[in-house]
């Protein structure tokens, strides 16, 4: 047992029992009555009095009884509670996870989210008065909802304050938030002037969590203040019967640029069998409709956790041979009632078909234009003078490249608008880069095997004769490197990338005799070499859809210059006026619902993006019976939190029954 | 009756009761010697025409009472003896203290009328009747009345007496005592609310042979006392205050106390010889004097 409101019983009482014990204290006016005599009257008196030990007792029980009530009702007025969680501590830390999962309705008709603000406001209100809590909601990223207080009423309305997200819930930056504010709590709780080390008188806080249990990165949190024994998590949610869609993609047929293919992996997270409808939208039109039978999740961990899609609940929904000629947005809706919807939706952008523009800046190289040829890209040539004397216009669009990707061929320029470039044997004239000497006799000696640019090539047979020493800035990311030499690298600058070879395909010796550099520019290596050099440059005009990014996970947007706002309209259509001047990207984090976003003006290609859960984490709504934080498990309290329960009805109960008693005893009393 | 007053009478006795009461007669369990010849036998001898014994003739003696039959046959001379006929004194002791005037009617009503109704029979057998009022000691008294036709005498002093003063048998014994060498009845008419207890009263009057009666008088309101809440009791008497809070425990005490104190008088008086009756004033009193009296042998 417990008091709220300690004080009030010490006032309530000292306002009250004196008076009461003052008024007994008065002499009692008795009316005066004639008798015959006394003498039987007295003795009857002394003979109670000697006869009963309790007779003063007994005199003074309506006192007592009355003073009972009065106690009773102090206490009442202090708020006792029953302990049933543990004892009161003085801080208290609240940690609401409002990830996509907290919006599963269960079947009271409440979102784990609201069930959770609930139990987080039936806490406050068992909290001693003195107690101070703070209140921060999760998802992927941590908000402090209330910095710490002890006005009740506040905490609670900032508790309704928060709102459900489409987010994954990652706990590690709610603790970082909560740490960096005890600490200030220390600090700014200290006399001025004293000087007691902050952490040493660190209070012992209790931290409650709320959530379902589906933390990303619960294992890696690293608790350095709070005692994760001392930690309270309150499991809400019941229902695990949810299908989601875990990835989706669509991909152009690289013959047939207008045919698309739609893929999406849904997984049945429940424990019963489904079948569930799954539907192709292209900019709204229903384009295609596929029935998928899900068997239930296994009750194993080990398969339950693999996404394999040779396991019964886990399908690949495949759209084949969609015609579509055009850029948009493709969506795709499982059509079922479960518990979370927010992963029953998958979107994907996808630009219209358009081969890659490719710029030849050549004197005579064969190779290369016979590479070109094979690969499905529209390309042109010129000589290192057109391009310098081309118009602007045929160089530039936009201020941007007019060519997807510029190929130099032995050809050092600083005409370089922003675009993609690729140097054979030459260097862009940019800060930090210069070409030396040639060099002969050098071999490759490393280079990174997993960069896309080096996919499917045999690296061992690019045999150069003759390359340039490079002096590369230090962010240069090497792809190849000879002994002590860059072989490949490359740049970024100004929203341009660059790739740097230091060898060309074309050599030529002391007497400008021109030579093959090396025998491999004639091997099957050289073509895929190159087409991954143009695909990669090239990635924005890609021929499959763009990924998207995850909810809460903020997005670099580039922008038409010269343009003041922006605006970012929402799946919820909700208007973000972004202003932009002087930039030419912006960043944007409200991405916390899935859906599209439309940004407005926009750069064309880059003027929608998506925002999908694709996180099965968030999917898999089952409640988590154990937590594990960082190298500790902690349980989950299922259902109610264990809070502190008021006693004060049992109280005034008990003080009714004395006014009962009083009562009775009194007409004992009075008539006879 | 012709001189009694009429007003008087009908206050205390009603006529038609005083016709009953013609019939009756005060009997004594013992024979006391009076001073005037009555109409009662007594074991002194006399010279009624009762015969009672022989003795031997000796010089002096009247010689009207030799039988002189006995002295024909046997040649010697006896005297025949005969009871003599004498009055009873009866003595009436009312309690007037001031918690006789209580109740309704009062217990000091209650008791004159019992006094009249004993007066009347007394009076009507030619017993010598003595009235005394007491309180802390006699306060009133009308003694040596005789005959009937005094009988206004005796309602004047009923009539007039008055209820004051505190109640102290012990005195009023003792002077009764010394003023009353008389052996006879004597009748006390009180509540017996003794303070000082009612023990050496009664060992005053019982040291001088009386044939003792004591009827307690008390009324219904002492018997079962109606009082709620907290009070301030106060005797009628001294003006002595008892504080109470009347409880069902402190009232059923009470009448416990009341039981034991009328118990206590009634065994001390058995034991001594005393007759003793309890009885409330919503009993009838020619109830009373008609049924109770006569049960005790005091009226026949």
């Amino acid at each position: 047992m417990n008091f709220l409101n300690p004080a009030s019983i010490a006032l309530a009482a000292g306002l009250t029992i004196p008076p009461l014990v003052a008024l007994y204290f008065l002499k009692l006016k008795r009316s005066v009555r004639l008798v015959p005599s006394t003498l039987l009257w007295k003795k009857s008196v002394e003979d109670l009095q000697v006869n009963s030990p309790f007779q003063r007792l007994r005199k003074s029980l309506l006192l007592l009884l009355q003073l009972l009530v009065l106690i009773l009702a102090a206490i009442a007025l202090g708020k006792p509670m029953f302990e049933t969680a543990d004892a009161y501590e003085s801080t208290v830390l609240l940690l609401i996870d409002q990830s996509a999962s907290m919006g599963v309705v269960e079947e009271a008709g409440q979102t784990r989210l609201e069930i959770a603000k609930e139990q987080a406001k039936l806490q406050v209100d068992s909290l001693s008065d003195d107690a101070r809590a703070m209140v921060i909601a999760f998802c992927d990223r941590a908000i402090v909802v209330s910095s710490f207080d002890t006005d009740k009423q506040s905490l609670k309305r900032k508790i309704d304050s928060i709102e459900q997200t489409q987010s994954t819930s990652s706990l590690s930056e709610a603790f970082s938030l909560a740490e960096a504010y005890a600490q200030n709590l220390i600090i700014g709780g200290e006399q001025p002037g004293s000087d007691i080390a902050p952490v040493s008188a660190a209070p012992p806080a209790t931290v409650f969590l709320f959530t379902d249990g589906k933390i990303e990165d619960a294992d890696k949190v690293a608790l350095e203040q709070f005692d994760v024994t001392k930690m309270r998590v309150t499991n809400v949610g019941l229902r695990d019967d949810n299908i989601g869609i875990l990835a989706m993609a669509a991909r152009r047929n690289y013959e047939h640029p207008e045919r698309l293919e739609v893929t999406a992996i849904v997984r049945n997270f429940g424990s019963k069998p489904v079948t569930v409808d799954a539907v192709l939208y292209i900019d709204g039109r229903n384009v295609d409709i596929q029935t998928i039978i899900l068997d239930p999740t296994p009750a194993s961990d080990a398969t339950r956790t693999s996404a394999d899609p040779e396991l019964g609940h886990v399908k690949l929904a495949a759209f084949d041979d969609i015609v579509f000629g055009g850029g948009g947005v493709i969506e795709v809706v499982l059509r079922v009632d479960d518990a979370l919807s927010a992963d029953d939706r998958a979107w994907a952008v996808i630009d219209p078909p358009r081969r890659a523009r490719v710029l030849l800046v050549t004197e005579d190289n064969l190779f290369l234009e016979n590479v070109l040829q094979t690969l499905a890209v529209d390309y042109s040539t010129m000589t290192g003078d057109q391009y310098e004397s081309a118009s602007e216009n045929v160089i530039t669009t936009d201020q941007r490249s007019a060519f997807d990707v510029v190929m130099f061929d032995r050809h050092t320029t600083d005409r370089l608008p922003r675009g993609n470039y690729l140097f054979w044997g030459a260097v862009p004239k940019i800060e930090g880069v210069l070409a030396g000497e040639t060099v002969d006799g050098e071999i490759i000696f490393d280079w990174d095997e997993t960069h896309p640019i080096l996919r499917h090539v045999a690296v061992e047979t690019i045999d150069p004769i003759r390359w340039i020493d490079l002096t590369l800035p230090r962010d240069a990311v090497s792809i190849m490197e000879g002994r002590r030499l860059p072989v490949m690298s490359y740049l970024t600058r100004d929203g341009s990338q660059f790739l740097i070879s230091a060898f060309s395909l074309i050599g030529e010796d002391e007497l400008g005799r021109r030579f093959r550099n090396g025998d491999w520019v004639a091997s099957a290596d050289f073509v895929v070499l190159v087409q991954n050099m143009v695909q990669y440059l090239s990635s924005n005009i890609a021929t499959q859809s763009k990924r998207g990014v995850s909810p809460g996970e903020p997005v670099t947007l580039p922008i038409p210059e010269g343009v003041e706002t922006v605006e970012i309209t929402g799946p919820d259509g909700v208007v973000h006026a972004i202003p932009a001047a002087r930039y030419q990207t912006i960043h944007f984090a409200r991405t916390r619902q899935v859906g599209t976003y439309t940004i407005r003006p926009g750069v064309a290609g880059s003027d929608v993006f998506t925002v999908n859960l694709f996180s099965e984490t968030e999917s898999d709504v089952a409640p988590a019976k154990t937590l594990t934080l960082g190298a500790s498990n902690v349980n989950a309290q299922a259902g109610a939190v264990p809070i502190n329960k008021p006693a004060w009805t049992y109280f005034l109960v008990a003080l009714l029954v004395m006014l009962l008693l009083e009562w009775i005893v009194y007409n004992q009393r009075v008539f006879v | 009756m012709a001189v009694l007053d009429r007003k008087q009478s009908d206050d205390l006795l009603d006529p038609a009761f005083m016709n009953k009461l013609d019939q009756l007669a005060l009997m004594s369990k013992k024979i006391f010697a009076g001073k005037m010849r009555g109409e009662r036998l007594t074991k002194r001898r006399g010279d009624s025409a009762e015969f009672a014994d022989y003795r031997n003739y000796v010089s002096g003696d009247d010689l009207r009472y030799l039988d002189w039959n006995i002295y024909a046959r046997l040649g010697q001379l006896f005297l025949k003896l005969f009871l003599q006929e004498e009055d009873l004194h009866v003595s009436v002791l009312i309690d007037v203290s001031k918690s006789m005037d209580w109740g309704d009617p009062s217990k000091g009503r209650y008791a004159r009328q019992v006094a009249a109704a004993i007066s009347y029979i007394a009076l009507s057998n030619f017993d010598r009747l003595s009235l005394y009022a007491y309180s802390d000691g006699l306060q009133y008294e009308l003694t040596g009345v005789r005959g009937r036709r005094l009988m206004f005498k005796v309602m004047e002093f009923l009539t007039k007496i008055e209820f004051d003063g505190t109640s102290n048998l012990t005195a009023t014994g003792k002077q009764f005592a010394i003023r009353h060498p008389q052996p006879g009845i004597v009748l006390i008419l009180s509540d017996f609310f003794e303070k000082g207890g009612f023990e050496d009263g009664f060992r005053y009057l019982l040291g001088r042979n009386y044939d003792l009666y004591a009827v307690q008088i008390l009324s219904p309101e002492e018997i079962e006392p109606n009082l709620v809440g907290d009070l301030r009791l106060q005797d009628v008497e001294d003006d002595d205050a008892a504080e109470v809070t009347i409880s069902r425990a402190l009232i059923n005490r009470y009448r416990q106390n009341l039981q034991a104190y009328c118990e206590s008088i009634k065994q001390y008086c058995t034991r001594r010889g005393v007759s003793y009756l309890f009885t409330s004033t919503d009993v009838p009193f020619d109830q009373i004097v008609l049924s109770y009296f006569r049960q005790r042998g005091l009226i026949q």
